[in-house]
């Protein structure tokens, strides 16, 4: 049995994620929905702009990670130029864009993923969150939380002109360097951020792998798919944030395809369900077979996980042991359990402080030479960058001009829209039986579920409360509400 | 371990203890009505005397929520935040002053998508951990309901709120804390 519902945009409006669930006849699931407000004509929006202008109005579509959309932004004005940054410009790009990672999966581990850890996921709702982690774990944490955000925006402003929505990056490099004061101070507040990735991985081990029951739930099915993994890869195969070519292993851990950022439409298709306004980017080279996992599903997933499940290792010394570690615990390479991203995301973090160290270390970064005029016509472009969420895609057509004729844009979170609604789906069959349904647990289930994605759903408001509630619907087969589940 | 520094934005309030209040305009610019909040900063600006680094109140615009909206009030002793506001309640452009603790605080369950915590929490947080925060927090909220589409124009009941908004402001400075 499947029902098509229509989505009244009314409805959309109210900015809520809603999940309809709807029951057969037994009283099982049959079918799960989740629906999300998007913001719409930002494509269209661009169009009419100078290209150099992208990349600042593309970093307002989001008030997490304006950062990511920035550097894709900024790669992409680049490409339509066909110019090529000198290394000073490109160090001070990654620079500014491994604070901005340590900064963002410092929040997300700290704020939203470690409380169901830290408190365990039965904890009461009203404890679970940043406020709780402080009380059990000590007010040490909060300190050191707020100490890493405070140096990653302080090198983000440095470099890029203002704390939360940098604007230095233009087609060719930057408009302005840094001092070779300036530079020893990143470099100081780096080896901070270095002993915090530590710190952090430390109380990661001692908490979550150090309690069987939280092994027992990352290893559990419920957030396992088997899928495609997509991350972007320096010469070496190793993760890399800021640049490189775009690689995806399949479901067994074997490279399927590599791609050069300019390439990647040969390679990314999206499909459309007549239920929702986003859409669902598959493997165009496997095809779109619904919403199922394994080799023949073009589904794939980008986030943390499959960056590390992607690439060959990391980059740098310490993060490499943490891979390595990371793989042996969790019994060999791909992993497929959806809560080991919270793992991942904090190796990704160690390796974003080295990288910061390292840029940091090198005097070329405060080098006279951050910009290269562009000298040729624009005419299109690709720029790719990992946003902390997935992979990022912007991509840009301009007249001879260098004004906007044309943009597509594949954020980080679309990537995993089908990888979502599968877990939310499993989640709902696990606890939904002969029309049983079990409430808070259910709710806890897909909140879970949804944050070791770490989803950033029509983020681009923010009106006060500022956060997004949930809402879930069960409809019995004849299409009536049974149950209406909301947390605001 | 590194020296302690203050690495705040270079402002003129990081260097002048006689900073009093800050007013924030919230929303994004580009996303019609919930660009609202930065247009009326921008007639608080237009109507207050010139400031001075000196000056006891200081306007500013700002995409944030959360943590980082937070520590941008760090070092202030009062707040007042303008942003649209979705509730259904009331007519679009209609525009209400209320302490903050009057919001709904859905970050309990911290629940589904949003990269952060509310305000409460992180102010709850911040006080916590021992950082300079102001007593009392206000909102001016602007009722909206087009904040899903991507421009730069407010409609016409939201633009027609500016004016009042930024009088309920200026009426909230004078206001003795």
């Amino acid at each position: 049995m499947t029902q098509r519902i229509t989505i009244d945009p009314i409805t959309r409006l109210e900015g809520h994620g809603k999940i309809e669930i709807f029951l057969n006849a037994e009283g099982d699931v049959a079918n799960t929905y989740f629906q999300i407000p998007e913001l719409r004509g930002f494509e269209s929006f661009c169009v009419g702009r100078p290209v150099e202008e992208l990349p600042l109005l593309t970093n307002r579509i989001c008030g997490v990670c304006p950062e990511a959309h920035h550097m894709a932004g900024a790669k992409a004005a680049d490409a339509v130029y066909h110019v090529d940054p000198p290394r000073t410009a490109k160090n001070l790009r990654e620079l500014l864009y491994s604070a901005f990672f340590v900064t963002d999966h410092t929040t997300h581990f700290y704020a939203l993923a470690g409380p169901d850890f830290v408190m365990g996921p039965d904890a009461p709702v009203a404890e679970r969150n940043i406020l709780g982690v402080i009380h059990k774990v000590g007010l040490e944490i909060g300190g050191k939380v707020i100490q890493a955000r405070k140096y990653g925006h302080a090198v983000i402003e440095m470099i890029g002109g203002r704390k939360i929505h940098p604007c230095t990056s233009i087609p060719g490099g930057l408009t302005k360097g840094t001092t070779e004061d300036q530079r020893k101070e990143i470099l100081e507040m780096g080896k901070w951020a270095v002993e915090f990735g530590q710190f952090s991985l430390k109380l990661f081990n001692d908490i979550v792998l150090g309690n069987k029951t939280y092994v027992d739930l990352i290893l559990g099915d419920i957030y396992t798919h088997r899928t495609y993994y997509m991350g972007m890869v320096d010469e070496n195969n190793h993760v890399n944030f800021y640049d490189g070519k775009v690689r995806v292993v399949g479901p067994d851990g074997k490279e399927f395809v590599k791609y050069e950022p300019k390439d990647y439409a040969q390679h990314i298709a999206e499909h459309v369900e007549p239920w929702t306004y986003l859409k669902f980017p598959y493997l165009k080279g496997v095809g779109w077979k619904g919403f199922t996992d394994g080799k023949d599903s073009g589904i794939y997933c980008a986030t943390p996980l499959s960056r590390l499940n992607a690439a060959d290792g990391m980059a740098t010394p310490l993060a490499q042991a943490e891979y390595e570690r990371f793989y042996s615990t969790l019994g060999g390479k791909p992993v497929h359990q959806r809560l080991a991203t919270h793992w991942a995301r904090l190796i990704e973090l160690l390796y974003a402080a080295e990288r910061w160290v390292e840029l940091a270390s090198d005097p070329e970064t405060s080098g006279p030479n951050f910009h290269a005029a562009p000298a040729e016509i624009p005419t299109e472009g690709v720029g790719i960058v990992e946003a902390p969420r997935g992979t990022l895609t912007h991509h840009y057509h301009t007249d001879e001009r260098g004004v906007a004729t044309k943009v597509n844009l594949i954020v980080g979170t679309t990537n995993n829209y089908a990888p979502i609604s599968m877990s939310i789906n499993k989640a709902a069959r696990s606890l939904i039986q002969k029309g049983t349904v079990v409430t808070e647990p259910m709710l806890n289930m897909i909140e879970m579920a949804f944050r070791s994605y770490d989803p950033c759903f029509g983020c681009a408001t923010h009106s006060l409360p500022g956060q997004m509630p949930l809402e879930v619907t069960i409809r019995n087969a004849d299409g009536e509400i049974v149950e209406m589940l909301k947390r605001n | 371990m590194v020296r302690k520094r203050n690495y705040q934005t270079i402002r003129p309030r990081d260097y002048h203890a006689t900073m009093k209040t800050l007013i924030i305009g919230l929303g994004n610019p580009i996303l019609g009505d919930d660009g609202v909040g930065w247009k009326v900063a921008q007639e608080i600006s237009r109507q207050l005397p010139v400031t001075d680094s000196q000056s006891p109140v200081e306007v500013d615009c700002a995409a944030l929520g959360g943590l980082s909206l937070m520590e941008q009030l760090v070092g202030c002793q009062r707040a007042i935040l303008v942003d649209a506001l979705e509730t259904g309640q009331g007519p679009e452009g209609s525009v209400r002053v209320f302490p903050l603790e009057a919001l709904p605080n859905p970050s309990a369950g911290h629940s589904t998508a949003v990269h952060d915590t509310s305000l409460t929490t992180a102010l709850e947080m911040g006080r916590k951990m021992g950082l300079d925060l102001p007593a009392s927090v206000t909102v001016v909220a602007v009722e909206a309901r087009n904040v899903y589409d991507f421009s730069e124009e407010l409609s016409p009941p939201v633009a027609a709120a500016v004016p009042i908004a930024a009088r309920a402001v200026l009426d909230e400075l004078k206001r003795a804390v």
